[in-house]
């Protein structure tokens, strides 16, 4: 294939509902030039009305921040970071705040990062995640799972069929689940016993109890929220339907709830539990208070329960973030940290202290003190840290921090 | 969306404005025209989009990334500059943005609605299928080059001030790049 035929097929190339794209894009793109148009029009004497809500959030947002209870230090956050990232950002990770290992995902595979910084490359695997006390690794490769000591050695695999994603470890250690296709399958965590849960599941990973039952949460293709017990084969002990858009689950430590997470909401629902898990209940949605037009890039319980954390993206054109911490028991959320710019994720320490967010934009991790007390540590270069020898690199992905207290015998 | 007042002038390969209407349209853009804009859109949004598509090989995905870059155009359109070209700086944005949401994605596969899967299961037979199919298996800062290179036609100078790579880099990504997609299609064949 010689390069004119390798640019006519580039310009021929069906791209999927390419007018409805052009029609839809147009009438945003339209109407956003109109608002624009309008609001330069109206600038002697008013602002529009949208820049005017905008203004306010952002002013509410800041204001929020500044006479919060961690104002005092959340003023020097906001003087300290602007939209290429925190100033003076140390230039390595020489150790994580709060303590700890990392398990990173880069374009090379999954490292472990110590707590001194130190880190190692586990292979070419596509995902990884943490047993309970991080004594093991599940990674799956394409279509293999394999479980491996966190110097990257393996201990088994398995290649059940279908491509391979979202592996999660029970915290009792004792499974992991994950998804083959568009089926979710548990195994051992010695590699045995592996078989299917359900045939047909969202492309969303699955949750664990956080006490080690043997409970998962999942949701089914059609869309509903279902918790099976995978003990002696796939048992559904309930259903209801799913958040719209739920991008991830979560249980609240102590298996009080559950946390679905998308785009537009974050919404928990209690769990009702009995003893031997027949009648295990969801209880009705009920959604956790945010700043309305914020986006929810990410969302997490912290370690104690007490709070989940919120990563929000406000506006496109030059989007903000802000992490709130969300009362699970419905109470006002409040604002932690805001910056210009775009935050992609986020994760809390072990010990609940700090929380991790990741700025690809400014190549920065960012540890922010969860009480809104002391210093917010930057660590800067972080693509090429995790790419030695390239000269570019993506910037890599939280895969977890560990590890958060777990139940007695877990590996 | 249809076309308002003017022509636009075919310039040979890339089915752009002439340098000189563009101007034309950016500065009336500039003074709230929405004919104008409506012409720089519909000039510019296909191979937008069919670059953003390349390179993130998911329609959703790809609307979403050139319909952020056309808002980003037209929030920053005071400050554009109408003596230098209006496509490479689209098109820049248009790239670096579908990169930060394949390399993201690429890594993170949780998206949760089910129609944010990708759909290159979609493509079509023969060289083309085959060729689609070959650019999914490459990393997207391969797919980037090549889509700028073949597809947008920028030099590999044009190309390393885009995505802020020395030059060397650009054409060592565009040769492994290559080499690659032959090994795929023959391997297919």
């Amino acid at each position: 294939m010689n390069e004119a035929t390798l640019r006519n097929l580039l310009r021929e190339a069906p791209v999927p509902g390419a007018e409805a794209a052009e029609r839809r894009g147009g009438e945003v793109v339209m109407a956003a030039f109109a608002e624009r148009a309008v609001g330069d029009r109206a600038q002697v004497h008013r602002p529009s009305l949208p820049r005017l809500a905008l203004a306010l959030a952002v002013a509410t947002l800041f204001a929020a921040l500044l006479l919060s209870p961690a104002g005092a230090a959340v003023r020097d956050w906001v003087d300290e970071v602007f939209t290429a990232g925190v100033r003076d950002a140390e230039p390595a990770l020489t150790e994580i705040p709060s303590g700890g290992r990392l398990l990173v995902q880069s374009g090379a595979g999954p490292w472990v990062v110590q707590p001194d910084g130190s880190r190692r490359l586990l292979g070419r695997y596509d995902e990884a995640t943490w047993s309970p006390r991080g004594l093991y690794v599940a990674a799956t490769d394409g279509s293999t799972l394999s479980a491996l000591e966190p110097d990257g050695d393996p201990r088994w695999s398995l290649s059940p069929g279908g491509e391979l994603a979202d592996p999660r470890w029970s915290a009792s250690g004792f499974r992991i689940a994950y998804r083959a296709g568009s089926s979710l399958r548990v195994t051992g965590a010695d590699g045995t016993g592996d078989g299917p849960i359900d045939r047909e599941v969202a492309p969303i990973p699955p949750a664990w109890s956080a006490r080690g039952l043997p409970l998962l949460a999942y949701v089914r293709a059609g869309g509903e929220l279902r918790i099976a017990e995978t003990e002696g084969g796939a048992i559904a002990r309930a259903a209801a339907p799913a958040l719209p858009g739920v991008s991830s689950l979560e249980w609240a430590p102590g298996d009080a709830a559950l946390l679905e997470a998308g785009r537009s909401a974050l919404r928990l629902r209690e769990i009702g539990l009995d003893k031997l898990l027949a009648r295990t209940r969801i209880g009705p949605p009920r959604e956790l208070p945010l700043p309305r037009s914020a986006t929810i890039l990410d969302a997490a319980f912290s370690p104690d329960g007490r709070s989940v954390a919120a990563l929000l993206l406000f506006g496109r054109g030059a989007p903000r973030s802000g992490v709130v911490l969300a009362d699970p028991h419905g109470g006002p959320p409040r604002t932690l940290f805001a910056t210009p710019g775009r935050l992609s994720e986020l994760a809390w320490s072990p010990d609940g202290s700090r929380l991790l967010l990741a700025w690809p934009e400014a190549d920065q991790w960012l540890f922010v003190p969860a009480d809104g007390h002391g210093r917010v540590r930057a660590i800067g270069d972080i693509a090429a840290q995790f790419a030695p020898g390239r000269s570019t690199a993506a910037f890599p992905q939280l895969a977890g921090w560990c590890c958060r207290p777990s139940p007695l015998g877990a590996p | 969306m249809g076309t308002e007042g003017g022509t636009i002038e075919e310039t040979g390969r890339r089915d752009a404005p002439s340098v000189r209407l563009e101007r034309k349209l950016v500065r009336e853009a500039q003074q709230g025209s929405k004919p104008a804009l409506a012409q720089l859109y519909t000039a510019h949004w296909p191979r937008a989009h069919r670059a953003a598509y390349l390179v993130v090989h998911d329609g959703a995905a790809a609307e979403d990334v050139a319909q952020d870059a056309f808002l980003a155009a037209v929030d920053a359109l005071d400050r554009f500059d109408r003596r230098r070209p209006f496509a490479p700086w689209l098109h820049r944005i248009v790239v670096n943005r579908a990169l930060d949401w394949a390399r993201r994605e690429a890594l993170r596969r949780k998206v949760g609605e089910a129609e944010d899967q990708p759909d290159t299961a979609a493509a079509p037979a023969g060289l083309g299928g085959e060729l689609m199919e070959a650019l999914a298996q490459l990393p997207p800062e391969q797919r980037a080059v090549v889509v700028l290179r073949h597809l947008l036609e920028y030099t590999p100078g044009e190309i390393a001030r885009m995505l802020e790579l020395p030059r060397g880099t650009v054409n060592s990504r565009l040769r492994r790049a290559l080499d690659r997609l032959r090994d795929l299609i023959e391997a297919e064949g």
